[in-house]
Order: structure tokens, then sequence, then C-alpha cells
């Protein structure tokens, strides 16, 4: 304690974003290097776990595009949580809509479903960015008007829509004849089209890399954008020079909550055609990481959600050929998140040591 | 400036020394809040710490009471060297401090805050002990307090005196107030003087902190002037005059008056008329306000704070509920406008609390001066913020109102507390209003800051703008306004011609003291 007694924290006045970029990749180093340690706790070899998991994910041209599959989702899902974050603004429901939108863009099928590919197509994508954004509106609406925490509202409204979704399958979407509860298959005239021959790579991911655009310049460059970040750092003083605070507030949580829908459509449409309990594995919880790992910044999410689409995908590999669980890729993300959390607190502090008082 | 009676050394006459520092530093972060700084206070001595905010006199007063311990140097205490680790050694040492903002709980009562934490008190305190005790004190410096009375039923003045009591409950030596008259009338800080002279008397020392030259003068034996954390020297009160001691603090020649122009009022331009507003406790804050102001006027307003100031600021401003009345503008109604519709109408606003009601902290400069007009052209183009005219503006704004800052890039929380108020003279003066609404514009500035705000209010009043200028005060007002309001418990209790106001008859009506009452 008294060796304690000679260092004090302090925060830096400056950190550039070079060394917050480092450090969001030392910590990803730190918590790779404490994965092979539990690798080897439990009796695997993680020279072989390692080989077989970035083999999986990067290792070759098929890897890479299945890693990209999978990374859509997460890069939608990191934007959601982005644009929120930048306005202190804690949407933790991107998981449930996530779902709603998967719920709302099947539903457009069924009762479009006479209408040509394209104008279907388009009336789906709008139907699931509403689903998903209607669910982020109630959490602004409740939160701008009746200060109810937005963390518990949409934290409970993934657990509403998971259930709304486990009635509906066991009823009125359910499959016919089958013993699964999931709605039938996609026709193909509906699936958003492959854009690689011969891989899942479809339309999807490149939708997911111009809404990492669009945000970008959102946030960089719009009155809105602006609006969101002058609320996320001082909401008084936003008030007093006339930013409409409410309404920004429920304007956020639509878009985040309408990009968390654009996923559940596009993982729908694009990748596995039919809603199942398990259409998404967490991915809206895993948006928060990538989030986080990309620095809130709507293009550095863009190789963070491949990241972990990669980590993901090589799992599937890495259980295959090792004795490893892919279960373990869910400690890893944990693990990835307090590393990161950590090392951003070292890069905006520092201990410094100080003279004696006598 | 020559110094001709330097005070003698220490070494001579330690005995009769309370308490001194040897060297004292103390840091946050990058910043030193005290550089070797080396003070001793006598016994039986008034003894100020003078100094401009962020000078370093808080600092050191809350070392010598073991808030803070210092990085280094030296605490003597009648000429011991001690380690004062916490508030309880000091108050076993017999030091007392009453801090700016009080430290009593609202639902007790006055014997009751001063005996807790003192003495064990078991299930059922009896304090007829301790009653007795208080009440000598009372009537020794003839304090006039119910001490059954709970606190909240007191006035902030009366809440006062019960801190000093508590300190003096315990029997100290040594009492340190730090900016006891910020909170008091003109007639209760004199009184606050002359019961510090009786203690003085009573062999008391009292360490008394003020950025007031008036009050070092009033009542100090010996003063410490402290600027940037350094101990610039200490100096016996009566060798000096208020300016060398504002030389002194300031570190150069300091001109007091204002020089303000005669210029001829112009015509109405806002107009309030009997307005009610609420503040956050849903209580009446403003009960039924009338008034005036008129173009190339400055209207002061007035009075302690907490009663009603930021709550009729903020209802003119358009973020609190006019809940009766109506304020108009050139015979528009703006009563319940937003705000952005308010500051089209041409009104701009300079709050009390820059970092929390007038800048987005993390925002860069550039980006903060375009706030407000960010969803108009020419700050708007097409979709898009135009990043071209911000720069330009920015720049424009940083070379006009010298805002010292290595780039418009810089982010504003970065910037001292001086600088970023130009940032929103620049930000709210280039909007061309026509009315303007301010509170508190100069709180926490440096004097040459202030010089410069108060140039800008009155070349703005020459330009024909209308001014509501809240301030606690009181010289501000004095010296800026073209008519004084005196505002209590939300309500105006007189209005002045500043030519014929007198600071007695103010001061009065700031304590709720009407004509009748006397």
């Amino acid at each position: 304690m008294n060796l304690l007694k000679n260092y004090r924290i302090e925060k830096r006045d400056h950190v550039s974003p070079l060394v917050l970029a480092l450090s969001a990749l030392v910590s990803l180093v730190a918590a790779l290097m404490v994965t092979a340690l539990l690798v080897t706790i439990s009796g695997g070899d993680w020279k072989e776990a390692f080989s077989s998991l970035f083999g999986g994910a990067f290792g070759d041209k098929d890897a890479i595009l299945e890693t990209l599959v999978k990374s859509t989702p997460l890069i939608l899902t990191g934007l959601a949580a982005a644009i929120a974050f930048r306005g202190k603004i804690w949407n933790i429901g991107a998981e449930g809509q996530l779902f709603a939108g998967a719920i709302g863009s099947y539903w457009a099928f069924v009762t479009f479903e006479s209408l040509p590919t394209v104008p279907l197509l388009i009336i789906v994508f709008i139907a699931g960015c509403a689903a998903g954004g209607a669910l982020g509106l109630l959490a602004g609406v409740l939160k701008a008007y009746f200060h109810v925490d937005e963390i518990i509202t949409t934290v409970m409204t993934n657990y509403i829509v998971a259930y709304m979704l486990a009635l509906i399958l066991s009823g009125p979407w359910k499959e016919a004849g089958s013993v699964y509860r999931h709605t039938p298959a996609l026709p193909d005239f509906v699936k958003l089209p492959i854009i690689v021959p011969g891989t899942r790579l479809n339309l999807g991911f490149i939708l997911a890399l111009l809404a990492a655009g669009l945000f970008y310049y959102l946030l960089k460059k719009t009155p809105l954008g602006y609006e969101i970040r002058a609320l996320g750092s001082n909401p008084m003083a936003s008030r007093f020079k006339g930013i409409a605070v409410s309404r920004t507030m429920i304007t956020t949580l639509f878009i985040s909550g309408a990009v968390a829908g654009m996923a559940g459509m596009i993982e729908l449409f694009g990748s596995q055609y039919r809603i199942r309990m398990d259409l998404s594995t967490g991915y809206g919880f895993t948006g928060i990481i990538v989030a986080l790992l990309g620095g809130l910044n709507p293009l550095a999410i863009i190789p963070a959600g491949i990241f972990f689409g990669g980590l993901i995908n090589g799992s599937v590999r890495m259980q295959i050929f090792t004795k490893v669980p892919a279960a373990l890729m869910s400690a890893v993300q944990a693990i990835i998140l307090l590393f990161l959390l950590a090392s951003q607190a070292i890069v905006r502090y520092r201990i410094r040591r100080v003279d004696d008082v006598d | 400036m020559t110094m001709e009676k330097t005070p003698e050394p220490l070494e001579n006459n330690s005995a009769e020394l309370v308490i001194q520092t040897k060297g004292l530093t103390k840091r946050f972060l990058n910043v030193v809040a005290n550089d070797n700084v080396s003070v001793d206070v006598r016994k039986g001595e008034i003894h100020c710490f003078l100094g401009e905010n962020g000078a370093g006199k808080t600092t050191l007063a809350e070392c010598l009471y073991g808030y803070y311990q210092p990085d280094g140097g030296q605490i003597l205490f009648k000429g011991k060297p001690v380690k004062i680790t916490s508030p309880n050694v000091a108050i076993k040492l017999g030091i007392g401090m009453v801090h700016q903002h009080f430290i009593l709980i609202e639902t007790l009562t006055v014997i009751e805050n001063i005996v807790l934490g003192t003495e064990p008190m078991g299930l059922i305190p009896k304090l007829t002990e301790a009653e007795a005790k208080v009440q000598a004190l009372c009537d020794t410096y003839g304090v006039d307090i119910d001490l059954k009375a709970c606190i909240w039923q007191l006035s902030v003045g009366q809440q006062q005196w019960v801190e000093i009591l508590k300190a003096l409950y315990v029997g100290i030596d040594l009492l340190i107030l730090d900016e006891p008259t910020a909170v008091l009338t003109p007639q209760e800080s004199e009184r606050l003087f002359e019961v510090l002279q009786q203690m003085k008397e009573n062999g008391l020392s009292i360490i008394f902190i003020t950025h007031k030259l008036k009050e070092v003068m009033r009542v100090s034996d010996r003063v410490t002037i402290l600027r940037k954390g350094k101990l610039v020297d200490t100096v016996n009160t009566a060798d000096m005059t208020r300016e060398d001691l504002a030389c002194m603090m300031v570190g150069r020649e300091v001109v007091f008056r204002v020089a303000k122009d005669d210029v001829e009022r112009g015509e109405p331009i806002l107009k309030i008329n009997d307005l009610h507003v609420k503040n956050d406790w849903d209580q009446g804050a403003i009960c039924g306000i009338d008034l005036t102001l008129h173009k190339n006027e400055i209207v002061g307003v007035a009075g302690v704070g907490g009663n009603g100031q930021r709550e009729l600021f903020e209802a003119l401003v358009g973020i609190r509920k006019v809940e009766q009345g109506d304020v108009k503008m050139n015979g528009d109604s703006i009563t319940h406008l937003s705000p952005r519709q308010i500051m089209a109408k041409g009104i701009g606003h300079v709050p009390e609390d820059r970092i929390r009601m007038g800048l987005i902290p993390d925002f860069s400069v550039a980006e903060n001066l375009i706030l407000g007009q960010h969803r108009d052209p020419p700050a708007r183009k097409g979709l898009n913020i135009d990043s071209q005219y911000v720069k330009s503006f920015a720049e424009e704004c940083v070379s006009d109102f010298d805002i010292a800052t290595p780039s418009i890039e810089q982010q504003t929380q970065l910037l001292s507390g001086g600088n970023q108020q130009k940032v929103i003279l620049a930000r709210e003066l280039n909007q061309k209003p026509r009315v303007i609404l301010t509170n508190q514009p100069t709180r926490g500035l440096d004097v040459g800051v202030i010089e410069y705000v108060h140039g800008q209010l009155l070349e703005m009043r020459k330009e024909g703008v209308g001014i509501l200028l809240f301030s606690e005060d009181l010289d501000e007002i004095m010296n800026l306004s073209d008519r004084i309001v005196v505002l209590f418990k939300g309500q105006i209790m007189g209005i002045f011609d500043s030519q014929e106001a007198r600071v007695d008859e103010i001061g009065l009506l700031m304590a709720g003291v009407t004509e009748d009452d006397q």
C-alpha cells in the first residue's frame, strides 16, 4: 500500500487516433495470447487450434469470402451500436431489433409475394428496416418523453421479440409438416443475388459496406450527425443552443434500430433463407464489441466486423479439426472486450510516480 | 514596486506563528496548483489569501486542512512539523474550515449539525450541554440564530453562521474561510467582517480566501498574493493600496473604472409582462415579473444567487416552461417558442456555466463556433454542413476575438476558461443579435478577460443591442448597467437608474428588506 502511495493516476490531455488504433491492435494480440493459454489449459494444442482457426477464417479465397458473409450482420449491428453510442444512447437491443427486422421482412415477403423480384425486395428491405427501427423508436419515445432508461427498454424488448418469434414459429409461420420450429425456405427468386458464383457471398455484404459509408457521412458531415455527437458530449448545451434533444434521441434510436433490422433482413434473405430461433447467435451483442473495437468509427467497424466474422467462421473448422470447441469463441469475444476496455483506460490515463512528500 | 516593510524573518518569532508552509507544492495532472509556496500565519491576525481564480488559493488552504496532500514541502503547526493527513487530523490540531459549498444536513437542526461527528452521542443525544456552549458562542459574537431550527429553514447567510459555529464549537486556533462573502449581501458581509474582528481580538487566527480587493482592504492585517500557483508576496495590508494589490494579483496595471460612453437609450425591444416560471421542484421561482429592455441599454439584474435568476434566464432562452404571462420581442410574442425559434428572433445568450451550458466540450473550436447555426445556410449547404464555411468562419472568429488556441481543430475543453468564454462570445455576437441575455458572463475569469468581456458588451450596447445582464457581482452590475433591477425570491424589489443607485440600498433589497420593514 505504501508503495502505491507514490503513484498517481492522471488523465492524458491528448490521445492521438494512431495510438488508439495501436492500442486496439495490442489488446487483440493480448486477448489471443490469453486464448492460447485457455486452449493449453483445457488440454488442446494452441498452435494447431490457431492455425485451423485462422486457416478457416482467412486461409484461402473460399474461407475469406465465407468470412465476409459471416461479417455482414456484425458490421451492421456494429453500426447500430456505434451511432447510438456516439450520442451516449445505450442501445443494447440490436439483437431484438435484428429479429424484428427478419420478422418484418418475412411478413412483407408473405404479403407481397406476387410482386416481381425487384420491387418485392425493395419492400422487403424497407419492411425489415422499419420493423427494427420501430423497436428503436419505441425505446426512444419512452426515453425522451417518459425518462425510461433505454438500457432497460432495449434489453427487455430483446426478450419480448424472442418470445414472440417463438410463438409465431410454433404456430402460424411454422413450416407445414416439419418437426422443427422454422419457416419454410424462401423461394430462389427472392434470395439476395450471389456476387461471387460458387460461394455464399451476396449483395448483403455490399449493402453493409454502403451502410458503413453512409453512417460515416451522416456522423461526419450532416447536421443530424453533428447533433448526435453534440448530444453525446453535452445534452444541456445542446438544448440551450436550440438542438431538439428529444427528437434527436428518438431519431438516433430509430436509425440504430433500422440498421439492426437491416442485418436481420439480410441474414434472412442473403444467407439463411428461413427464420429460426438461431437466425442470430448473438450478433446484436457481438456488434457492441465490434463497434468498440472500431472506436465507434463507421469505417473502422468494417475491418472490426470482418475480424469477428473470421473468428466465427474459423471456429467451425477449429472444432472439426482439433478438440477445441467452437464455444471457445464466446470466451474469446469477452476476453477481447476486457482487453479493449483496459487498453482504453491505459491509453487515456497514465500512472506517474510522484516525489516523496518529505 | 517597492516593499519597504517586509515581514520580519520567521525564525525570530516562530512562537507566535500558528501555521507555516515551507516550499509547499501541489500538482494536479500536469497543472501545478501550488508551486513552492511558503507562507506564515500569525496568532491573532486576519490573513487574506488573494488571487485570481485558479491562482491556487483554495488548494493551498485545502492542503492546510488536510483535504489534499502536498506533493512537496512542509507544513509547520505552532512551530512543529506536522503531517495533516485528513480534515480530522486538522480539526484535532485546532484548524477549522468553512468551504464555499456548505456541508450541512438540511433536515437536521442547527445544534444537531454542530454536534454531529464531534462526540459519541448514543441513541438519544443529550444536547443541553452542547446547546449552552453554542449559545454562549452566539452571545459572544452577537449571532442571532435559532439553534432548534432546521437547516433548510435558514437563509444562506444563516447557514454560513452554522458552518462557522461548527468550526468554533470544537475549539480551534485557526479558522479558514473560503470566499465566504460570495453568498452574502453587502450588509451580511459587513456583519461577518465585524465578527471576524472580534474573533481576532479573542486570539483566533483567520485565513480569509478572496479575490475581491475591497474585502482584503476592509478586513485583513496581512495579505498573501498568489498568481498562477506561485507566491507573489506576503505584505502588510496597511502599506498597500487597492491598485498595488491588483497589480500584484494580475501582474500588470489594472483599470478599475469601466469606460462607459453615454448612449441615448432606444425604443423598447424586449417586454416581459407578468411572467411566472417554476423551478426544478415545481415551486414558483419567478412570480410575476414586469420588465422592459430597450435598445442601447444594459439592464443589470442584481440578486443573491438562487433568487430566480437561472429560471428567468432559462425561460427567456426557451428551455424552461413559462407558466403564465408573456414575453414580447419587438411586439411579437416569443413566450412559448422553442430555443431555436427564439434565437432566430435575434436573441443571443451567454450562460452562467460555460462548459455545462455553453459549449460542447468534445467538439473542436470550429465546431463549437457554428453551434446553433449548423442547420441553416450559410453553415449548411444542401444536406451537409459546409466545411469550407466552418473553417473560414472559425478563422475569422479566432482572429477577431483573439482566441488563443493552437488551431481551430483544438478540442474546446482544452482551452482556458477565458478562451472558452471568447468562443461563446464570438459565436453569439457574430449572429448579430438584437438582444443579449447573459448570466454571470465573467465568473471565474482573469481580470484581463473580464475587461475584454465588459468591453464587448459595451460595444454591443453602443451598436443598439439591448442587454440583460444577470450577475452576482454587484460591482459588475453597478459598472455596466444603465438600469438595475433587484431580484429577490422571484420578484422585482425595485428598479433603479444606475446613476442614482446606492449600494447599501440595493444590498438591503437583495436581502428582501423593503422600506416598510425598516
